[in-house]
């Protein structure tokens, strides 16, 4: 309002005709836009070194071998051949989309129970929520370590316990669907506190009326979750499931400490796959192709996502 | 625990008063009940959270035959510090702290100077071209980093050598990390919250862009900037992917990527890596218990500006 009683007294009194006044304006626009160039330069040049060239870089490599100690060179489709042929990246694939199914499926069903808890009983809940943070904190080399004494055959807890109770020790690590469940868990044990407080945020931006007014009209507990809670956390729930989706899709650290994609290859993930050929096996061609493979699988399943989410969003809308 | 019981008041308390009493006496127990199960679930999810952490300090005080004994004592009878002598003289522990403090810390400087300017940009400047560049910016978020670290290794070991930044050195290790699509986005919108009249304001009384960025934007922008901060710093800190494919020196190694080194060269010592995990944790805790009150907030924070 003040301002525009300001402009209206320099209106009163205009020393420059309009002409003047235009230019005056156009050379304002563009010095304005020169400052708004200026200010997003110091992010743009990283940006298009390390992010924006390197993705388009990548997509080139795939077509060629060699590089990281040698010189590059180019051999067509032969690197996208091979890794279709070979039943390890095909193993990876499955192997990566087990995992992240199930480590979703359980972080988000354990996050989402715990913040409606959080919810509901505020008293002394920030113990609980610092609680569950401390995993987030711990570097992948300690989870690895915690994992492998929880799962280790001689003084495991996990195989204390199952002595205890009678039960034959395990060799957790050593067979492969245990060691991919066990990258499972550890992973959910880390992100657990994340998803809660994300989840209980959530939670926190729906308004408390519309839960008590769906109570007094008698709707019960599990009812106004589906029909009340659940509507309203789909747009986050969108969000987490693209952020989760992009994250969990490119697990690796678990692998490298835990269990370095064995037995066999019953835990190896594609980038543990891309990391192997290319630093270990200098069989660059296949890491470079399997990259871009990752790439083009975690931008067809954000836009899946965003597709299914969405349209189901305003169907019930 | 108590949210129930006004619900069950019903329309004519006088009729049936006995049986209402009746009613909300049973319902305020069933809520009592319900209250205790929930504060069990969550002691119980915040004891396997915290649990393993404690879990590692018991071998680390051990030596490692000591594990194998059965039935297991938690317990040491005495505390065995050669763990932690071997981890602190045998390895470079100390100098992968130090490096991992320069890693985390430049990196979070670096993204916290571009990543507010360029969102102050996409929120409050006008410039052709301005939604595209956001576009542009916000598409790279789902680019994994296993894609791009072959081209970066690529990059640096292709740098010239007056650079002093190729393989193996701080400015390769840092640079390529410091791009973060989701922190410009964050930034962006929590501009996009402050009042515009402050700004308007300003320029009206003369204040050039700068200015009005560092005097008023930025005082205004503690709180995401701290959110940002700790965010960076935290995922910096246990960041393993980049620093292990970029140092090739022990020397070089960030803690994560060190660590990890040592389950090869004290493949049974079970106590030195309990020991030196421990050593790691450390850091992490005070920082944690420094700004425990800001980094609840910096996840609701973070999960709310959506």
């Amino acid at each position: 309002m003040e301002a525009a009683g300001a402009r209206e007294e320099t209106w009163d009194q205009l020393s420059l005709s309009e002409v003047e006044y235009r230019r005056a304006g156009a050379r304002y626009r563009r010095r304005r836009s020169v400052r708004g160039y200026l200010f997003i330069l110091p992010y743009f040049v990283p940006f298009l070194a390390f992010l924006f060239i390197p993705a388009f870089w990548s997509i080139w490599l795939s077509f060629n071998q060699g590089g990281i100690l040698d010189e590059a060179r180019f051999v067509g489709f032969d690197n996208w051949r091979t890794i279709s042929e070979e039943s390890e990246l095909t193993q990876s694939i499955r192997n990566t989309a087990v995992y992240a199914v199930e480590a979703i499926f359980l972080v988000f069903v354990l996050a989402l129970f715990l913040a409606l808890l959080l919810n509901r009983y505020r008293k002394g809940s920030n113990v609980f929520k610092l609680a569950l943070y401390v995993p987030l904190l711990a570097p992948a080399v300690l989870v690895g370590l915690i994992w492998q004494f929880l799962t280790n055959f001689d003084f495991g807890l996990v195989n204390l316990a199952l002595d205890a109770l009678g039960f034959d020790r395990l060799n957790i690590l050593g067979s492969g669907t245990l060691a991919l469940l066990t990258i499972v868990l550890a992973e959910v044990w880390r992100g657990l506190g994340f998803w809660t407080l994300y989840f209980l945020a959530s939670l926190q931006s729906i308004p408390d009326e519309l839960n008590d007014a769906a109570r007094v009209d008698g709707a019960r507990g599990f009812l106004r979750f589906r029909r009340i809670t659940l509507p309203l956390l789909k747009p986050m729930l969108l969000f987490a499931v693209v952020i989760a989706i992009i994250a969990n899709f490119q697990v690796f650290d678990t692998v490298y400490v835990l269990t370095q994609g064995g037995p066999v290859e019953s835990t190896s993930t594609l980038v543990w796959y891309v990391w192997k050929r290319l630093f270990q096996f200098q069989e660059t061609g296949q890491g470079y192709a399997a990259a871009v493979l990752l790439l083009l699988i975690v931008l067809v399943l954000t836009a899946v996502s965003f597709w299914f989410l969405s349209e189901r969003r305003t169907r019930k809308a | 625990m108590h949210e129930h019981t006004p619900s069950v008041e019903g329309p004519e308390p006088s009729t049936h008063a006995a049986e209402y009493a009746a009613a909300a006496k049973r319902h305020r127990l069933l809520g009592i009940v319900k209250g205790v199960l929930a504060y069990a679930i969550l002691a119980l999810f915040a004891v396997i959270a915290i649990g393993p952490f404690l879990y590692l300090l018991s071998p680390s005080f051990r030596q490692s035959y000591e594990l194998f004994s059965y039935p297991p004592d938690w317990i040491p009878n005495s505390l065995y510090w050669d763990n932690f002598k071997t981890v602190l003289n045998d390895t470079s522990y100390l100098r992968w702290g130090v490096n991992t403090l320069i890693f985390a810390t430049a990196v979070t400087l670096i993204t916290l100077v571009i990543d507010t300017m360029a969102g102050y940009a996409f929120a409050r400047l006008r410039f052709p071209g301005r939604t595209l560049l956001f576009a542009l910016v916000l598409s790279t978020l789902m680019i994994p980093t296993a894609v791009l670290i072959a081209p970066l290794y690529i990059m640096m070991s292709n740098l010239p050598d007056w650079t002093h930044s190729g393989v193996n050195t701080f400015p390769a290790m840092i640079l390529p990390m410091v791009v973060s699509p989701l922190g410009v986005f964050m930034m962006r919108q929590f501009i996009s919250t402050l009042p515009e009249g402050l700004v308007e304001a300003a320029r009206l009384d003369g204040a050039g862009e700068w200015l009005i960025f560092r005097r008023i934007v930025l005082p205004l922008m503690k709180p995401a900037i701290v959110v940002l901060g700790i965010f960076t710093f935290m995922f910096q800190w246990v960041n393993f992917l980049w620093p292990l494919v970029i140092t090739t020196t022990d020397d070089m190694k960030t803690l994560t990527v060190g660590i990890a080194s040592l389950q090869g060269q004290f493949v049974t010592n079970w106590g030195v890596i309990s020991a030196a995990a421990v050593l790691t944790m450390l850091p992490v805790v005070v920082i944690f218990l420094v700004f425990q009150k800001w980094f609840v907030q910096a996840s609701m924070a973070g999960a709310l500006k959506q």
